[in-house]
């Protein structure tokens, strides 16, 4: 026989009964202050155990027992709840929340490092166009007069650079409204830069600092190539997959409708990853190859990016260069490109 | 353990002066720790599926720490129930998106329905947590109709558009959810509260003009230096004075509210401090993100903790008199779609 202290309720007021229970093979008595009742054990529904948290042992017609003493109720209904007791008894040792840690810490990595760039490459391929055309447009007002105005260059330059766009972008018959923006913008120095949809803007210092101007059909190539493998939409997604991610993980609500403002704004957060940028400079080598360029204007830009930025570093405004590292391996796949 | 036993019993119930409960938080941080992170990783391993039964458990921890003359709280959903309505929240949540993206409108359109579904799930998310939530073995209910909430919404909703006048909105909305609030049969009542509520927004729009000055003259006085410099350093001047706004009218409102309210011979003392909400966040957010995320389930025992030590509960008679009312159908749709849009009017 089993025997506790419990505070009994008889589920039509909130008056509480200190009573004793005894528990037996089929049945449960309880025992109080003018109150002797006996309840099959059959009719006794108890809540499944939560941390040090009172054990609530629910009566027919409402009524409920309530008690501190885990042992005894535990000893009562000892199969009551097979999932939730084997979870409690995980949540009781550290060594299983240390395992647990692990679990989640590389579930997360996993999922920054391969599963949301994956998710995202798959939910592209959802995405119509006309939403990624808005989605670089929502992207563009956001710094169009802000941070960039239009093109000091004058408009012979200018119709010259628009020559060349035109050149790399005839024929591709991708859905995409390719058109390139000239601006003068502060702070980000020597840049380029592509956004959903077609639109590719290029900063009269990129323009002044090239030697030639193959070199930057090389760069326009390469923003090109972001365009057509919808870089800029596969990390706007894969931004919200990893907020959606942090909100789900670590949020005790989840809310979702923040998810909606981070999508223009996420573009502008991070340069591309490494295997973004190579995609894109594969599509840059390929297609300077067709239109009868060299692949080598390519290496030559870089390493011109890469001295104005050393020239410059100590300073603080983000250039082309530190979005997009020239790293030796990028200009001698350039070199070696076929 | 013994059960706490001070005034057990009818002989000591007999009503007399107001007696003082204060709210008790006994909930352990390193033991919620454990229960936050394998309940994690099980909702992780099952695809998310878990996550219904990590919910319930989580609420129950926290409900059954939570204690008021020595008798916790109990959180009675069903896991399976709530797993239910988390799977009609998110198709519900991939229409609504589906919709606002497919549609040529533009964001405002999606407002018109969520005047009209807003109270619906309002109303209804606050009927499936108030009828599962109990204390002393009594149900709490929510009776407030949908009808009742959209006329307040459709009334006063407008006043939203207004800026100045939302907190008037707020307030009206606030007082039709304690109003139809019950503990048993035992109405909620809400005095006036209008005063402090809306003084509370009116000292914060005061301080957030103040602030602004601030902000703004520091921002011009940084265009002369760096414009990547300027971009930051204002942004972390805006959200930091949302911060401290947003931590001053938690702290006054709730106070506001909690002070006005009687169950009964139930009231109610509520003394939260903006300063100490202002700390208690801010090392909250800087624990949080150093430990990358980990710290979460510390933090959140850390708030319960610091708003129960600042909450008493004053008896004027026995607590033992308040009776049960009838079985209710709740459904649990409401409550998960609430959530993941954010939707919670908090007394």
């Amino acid at each position: 026989m089993i025997e506790f202290e419990a505070v009994y309720y008889d589920g039509r007021t909130s008056a509480r009964k200190p009573v004793r229970v005894r528990g037996y093979a089929l049945a449960i008595q309880i025992l109080g202050e003018g109150l002797r009742l006996d309840v099959p054990l059959a009719k006794v529904r108890v809540d499944p155990p939560v941390g040090g948290t009172r054990r609530a042992l629910h009566l027919p017609d409402g009524a409920q027992l309530q008690s501190d003493d885990h042992r005894a109720v535990e000893a009562l209904f000892p199969r009551a709840h097979p999932l939730e007791g084997w979870v409690h008894r995980l949540e009781r040792r550290w060594l299983y929340a240390l395992a647990a840690i692990a679990l989640v810490a590389g579930f997360t990595w996993w999922s920054i490092v391969d599963g949301l760039p994956l998710a995202a490459k798959i939910a592209a391929g959802f995405v119509p166009v006309t939403w990624e055309a808005k989605l670089g447009e929502q992207t563009l007002s956001f710094f169009e007069g802000k941070l960039c105005r239009p093109s000091a260059l004058g408009a012979a330059r200018q119709q010259a650079l628009q020559q060349r766009f035109a050149r790399l972008t005839a024929g591709l018959a991708d859905g995409y409204a390719y058109r390139l923006l000239p601006r003068a913008c502060r702070g980000i120095g020597a840049n380029a830069f592509a956004l959903p949809g077609g639109a590719v803007v290029i900063t009269d210092a990129l323009v002044k600092l090239a030697r030639n101007d193959d070199q930057l059909s090389a760069v326009l190539a390469h923003e090109i190539g972001h365009v057509r493998h919808r870089h800029g939409l596969r990390m706007a997604l894969q931004a919200a997959g990893l907020a959606a991610l942090a909100a789900a993980l670590f949020g005790d609500a989840t809310s979702i409708t923040s998810l909606a403002t981070t999508l223009p704004t996420a573009l502008l957060q991070s340069g591309y990853s490494r295997e973004l940028e190579a995609e894109a400079d594969d599509y840059a080598f390929q297609r300077l190859r067709e239109i009868g360029l060299s692949p080598k204007a390519f290496a030559e830009i870089m390493l011109l990016l890469e001295k104005d930025h050393k020239r410059r570093s100590g300073g603080e405004t983000k250039d082309y260069f530190s979005t997009h590292p020239a790293t030796a391996k990028r200009i001698q796949r350039a070199l070696a490109a076929p | 353990m013994a059960l706490p036993s001070t005034d057990r019993g009818a002989a000591a119930n007999v009503a007399g002066p107001a007696k003082r409960h204060p709210v008790e938080f006994t909930a352990d941080a390193g033991e919620y720790f454990r229960i936050w992170i394998v309940n994690l990783a099980l909702t992780i391993v099952t695809l998310g599926i878990y996550s219904a039964w990590a919910k319930v458990r989580k609420r129950r921890y926290f409900f059954g720490h939570t204690r008021i003359d020595g008798e916790s709280f109990e959180y009675r959903a069903n896991p399976v129930a709530i797993l239910k309505g988390r799977l009609i929240a998110v198709a519900a949540i991939a229409v609504f998106y589906a919709v606002g993206y497919f549609a040529p409108l533009y964001q405002w359109i999606l407002w018109i329905p969520l005047a009209v579904f807003g109270p619906w799930l309002l109303v209804r998310s606050l009927g499936f947590n108030a009828y599962n939530t109990a204390y002393r073995n009594v149900r709490f209910r929510f009776e407030g109709t949908y009808k009742a909430c959209l006329k307040v919404v459709l009334v006063y909703g407008w006043l939203v558009f207004t800026g100045i006048l939302y907190p008037y909105f707020k307030h009206r909305l606030i007082r039709f959810v304690a109003e139809n609030h019950r503990y048993g049969t035992t109405r909620f009542e809400i005095a006036d509260f209008k005063k402090p509520f809306i003084g509370a927004y009116a000292n914060a729009f005061g301080l957030g003009i103040v602030l602004a000055v601030v902000v703004f003259g520091l921002g011009t006085a940084m265009v002369q230096g760096k414009a990547a410099n300027l971009f930051f350093g204002m942004a972390m001047l805006f959200y930091g004075g949302l911060f401290l706004l947003f931590a001053y009218i938690r702290a006054r409102t709730t106070n506001a509210i909690w002070n006005a309210v009687r169950i009964g011979p139930l009231s109610f003392e509520s003394s939260l401090r903006a300063r100490d909400l202002i700390w208690l966040y801010f090392s909250n957010l800087l624990a949080i993100a150093f430990t990358l995320g980990l710290a979460t389930p510390w933090a959140a025992v850390r708030a319960m903790r610091y708003r129960a030590s600042k909450t008493t509960a004053i008896a004027s008679g026995p607590l033992d008199g308040f009776a049960q009312g009838e079985a209710q159908k709740v459904s649990v749709a409401g409550e998960e779609v609430a959530e993941l849009f954010d939707i919670d009017i908090a007394l």
